[in-house]
């Protein structure tokens, strides 16, 4: 039985991009007769979109070859910020940081994968257990933060615990030791976010017709090969969904380390990632050109990552 | 009818009879000459009348810009004190009739919105900048400030304490009135540092079980006691000691504890790699190798997770200022009644450290009488003894001490700060010099403090590699 085409396929950007050209190969046909209408209708948004994004992005990259305290007007001082940057330690673990902070996509992947197929059965009450998986997606990091924060402090409920069964002999200062900190705020956004990404995963197995496990049931294959050999392969346009965005995400993570450690980010920044990073220097340091330099290399990353991956989308889509 | 007649008859010869025999009505006596008499008349009149307003004796700033518009910004203030700022205001449009002061008051975000409304050329006339945090030398080194000293009459410059007016110079000249003060305090938790109480039948304490064992009276008066006390708390109740560094401004706090030179005198090279550096250091590192402070706090960013940790009951003493027992008291009343109070103690340097908030003006502000005014008039004696009324903060000028409320004997354990506050806030001065780059080479500093504390590596080395560095970014 051939899978049901799904969603992601209907956007293959390589079909947008054969449709965009067929279009234009059509122009000389069409009137060409000018009409100020149609800018009309696009001027509002346009409007928002020059002042709110466009804007924005060119005055970065001015700012990243300036001196600019925010308060007295930038200096241009070239290439200088971007020379600081390469000498910066902080600025390389930041950027050591933020790229172990990837390892979160694999883990829950993997972690989400296994729930969707745990939540995907018919059980009286399953929309219950689905909800309360979903539970930290909707609770703000900030509330989640803090309460794992209390968690974790010397007195929280984690001390108490190990403290009861006798595995450790006095209180673990948890966000006091550097070795913990990237573990810990890798824990936490894995922790919430495998609501959202089971979802995915649970809407892409319900995709998966039934009819294929039953015809794998015939063949003799057992439950972990009806996922490995069915489940999985019909999971992959969402596997990389899921890769593109959990990655960007952990690239840009900063409201999980800011709760967890505050503005230090952690003992000798050991949970200093690259946005985090990005912050200290504009809004604690009052480096905005170092701050925006920060962020030109950030958008050099980041934009490397959305070409791999979507160009892994791609290839998927065109491969089924 | 004819008895009825009669009957009249009778009545009308009595009545005539009667009235012949009665006393003859009373004649007035003609006059022989004209005579005075003396009346009093009273008259009520409702006049409207429209006062002539006096000399105002509060408003001691000349030249007032009629019919000003000025804006006034505070850290931190509302709700709580809403009602005496609003107040205030009213008293001061009394003073200066037709300026007209719009409030606003700003929080956590304090120092980012004013960045922006000054990158915006927006910013408030008045501003409430913190002297603890050296926020007006940040922004009178960027000359955003009005300087005070070529503005301001000496005759209200004697209002302030000279320390006070002077704790903060750019340049040598002052942009802030000094306004409310801390007396810096260590608050005890006498369940963990003395222990609780045992008494006998009679009420009397007969010894402490459970706590440390310590005396309220033997806290240490200098810093240097406090790594010794810190040991014996952690051997005695598994307590940890909640001391946090300055992390905002640890040259300061080297400056103050250390009674270290952190910058030449011609401002060419920093310093702060000297032996007193090196051993204000190895005091902290010597505690954090001991575990005998929470590592968590230590070089925590904001000052309420210390306080925080302290209101939780869990640890020993945590200094701060009376004015924040409050929070015990609402957050932790069970802790409240285990309070004790005593002065905290000082650094090496014998100073107990730099004044609380200063009111600063906008240097490019359209009335800067007004907003001097303003200013001048939030930090006035009256203005703040009305406030140390409301919180335990203490005034800048030494006449707001002799309201009798500063001389009554405490009540509260708030208040115990009272009776020594003036001699405490006149001793307040700024002892650190202006830093270039402050916020950078704080960062600096921080980052090696970590190293030392938390890496293993060797205090000079750290401090030494830290003023290399900062040293780079000397003009």
């Amino acid at each position: 039985m051939k899978q049901q085409p799904i969603m992601i396929k209907k956007f293959s950007l390589t079909r947008l991009h054969v449709g965009l050209r067929a279009i234009l190969k059509q122009q000389p046909t069409l009137t060409k007769k000018f009409s100020f209408t149609p800018y009309l209708f696009l001027a509002p948004a346009l409007l928002v979109i020059a002042v709110f994004i466009f804007y924005p992005i060119v005055a970065v990259v001015y700012y990243s070859f300036t001196d600019y305290n925010i308060v007295t007007p930038p200096v241009w001082v070239g290439l200088r910020n971007y020379q600081q940057l390469l000498q910066d330690d902080v600025f390389w673990q930041a950027l050591k940081n933020s790229f172990i902070y990837l390892l979160v996509t694999p883990i829950l992947i993997f972690l989400c994968i296994i729930l969707a197929i745990i939540v995907n059965r018919k059980l009286p009450g399953i929309n219950a257990f689905r909800a309360l998986y979903y539970i930290p997606v909707i609770s703000g990091s900030v509330a989640v933060g803090i309460s794992w924060r209390l968690m974790l402090d010397t007195n929280g409920l984690l001390n108490s615990l190990l403290l009861s069964l006798d595995l450790i002999k006095e209180p673990i200062q948890w966000l006091a030791e550097p070795r913990f900190s990237l573990p810990i705020a890798m824990l936490l956004t894995t922790w919430m976010g495998l609501g959202y990404y089971m979802m995915v995963f649970l809407a892409g197995l319900q995709n998966i017709s039934e009819e294929l496990y039953d015809a794998a049931m015939i063949d003799g294959c057992n439950a972990w090969q009806k996922h490995w050999h069915i489940s999985l392969p019909g999971l992959r346009p969402q596997i990389t969904f899921v890769a593109v965005i959990s990655s960007l995400a952990a690239l840009e993570v900063f409201n999980e380390i800011f709760i967890l450690f505050g503005p230090g980010g952690g003992l000798l920044n050991s949970a200093v990632t690259m946005v985090f990073y990005l912050w200290r220097q504009a809004f604690r340091l009052q480096n905005a050109g170092m701050a925006s330099a920060i962020a030109m290399v950030l958008l050099v990353i980041t934009l490397a990552f959305s070409i791999i991956n979507i160009r892994a989308l791609e290839r998927g889509t065109e491969e089924e | 009818m004819k008895k009825l007649m009669y009957v009249l008859s009778v009545l009308i010869i009595a009545s005539m009879i009667l009235t012949a025999c009665g006393t003859p009505p009373a004649t007035v006596a003609p006059t022989a000459a004209p005579q005075v008499i003396e009346k009093t008349v009273v008259q009520t009149q409702i006049v409207e009348v429209t006062p002539m307003p006096g000399p105002n004796p509060e408003a001691i700033i000349e030249g007032v810009e009629s019919n000003a518009e000025i804006t006034f910004w505070t850290f931190w203030l509302s709700p709580t004190f809403d009602d005496y700022i609003q107040s205030t205001i009213a008293r001061f449009n009394e003073a200066y009739p037709g300026v007209k002061v719009n409030w606003e008051d700003h929080q956590a975000t304090f120092q980012d919105d004013l960045r922006n409304a000054f990158a915006a050329g927006n910013a408030p006339d008045v501003i409430n900048l913190s002297v603890g945090e050296g926020w007006v030398s940040e922004y009178a080194t960027e000359g955003l400030l009005l300087d005070l000293d070529d503005n301001v009459p000496q005759e209200v410059k004697d209002i302030y304490f000279p320390g006070l007016w002077q704790e903060q110079l750019v340049d040598g000249k002052n942009y802030q009135f000094p306004w409310y003060n801390f007396v810096a305090v260590e608050l005890i938790n006498t369940q963990i540092y003395q222990g609780v109480p045992q008494v006998d039948a009679e009420g009397t304490i007969t010894g402490y079980t459970g706590g440390a064992g310590l005396k309220i009276e033997d806290f240490p008066k200098t810093i240097d006691g406090l790594p010794a006390l810190c040991k014996t708390i952690k051997e005695k109740t598994g307590k940890l000691c909640d001391i946090r560094l300055t992390v905002n401004d640890v040259l300061a706090q080297m400056t103050y504890e250390g009674d270290v030179k952190v910058i030449s005198d011609d401002g060419t090279e920093f310093t702060f790699d000297s032996p007193e550096a090196v051993a204000w250091l190895q005091m902290y590192v010597d505690m954090v190798k001991d575990g005998t402070v929470d590592k968590t706090i230590i070089v925590a960013e904001q000052d309420r997770d210390a306080l925080n940790l302290f209101i939780s009951g869990q640890a020993p003493f945590y200094q701060t200022g009376p004015n924040l027992i409050r929070l015990v008291r609402e957050q932790n009343p069970g802790l409240y009644g285990y309070l004790a109070v005593v002065p905290a103690p000082v650094g090496k340097s014998g100073v107990a450290g730099k004044g609380g908030m200063g009111i600063s003006v906008n240097e490019s502000t359209q009335y800067p009488n007004a907003s001097i005014a303003l200013a001048q008039f939030f930090t006035s004696p009256k203005s703040m003894t009305e406030f140390a009324k409301l919180v335990p903060v203490y005034p800048s000028s030494p006449s707001a001490y002799d309201d009798p409320f500063f001389s009554a004997e405490p009540v509260a354990i708030e208040d115990s700060a009272k009776p020594a506050a003036k001699e405490f806030i006149s001793k307040l001065a700024d002892i650190v010099p202006t830093i270039p780059n402050k916020a950078d080479v704080n960062q600096i500093v921080l980052d090696a403090v970590q190293q030392a504390l938390f890496n293993g590596v060797d205090p000079q080395q750290a401090l030494s590699d830290a003023v290399a560095e900062a040293n780079a970014l000397l003009p």
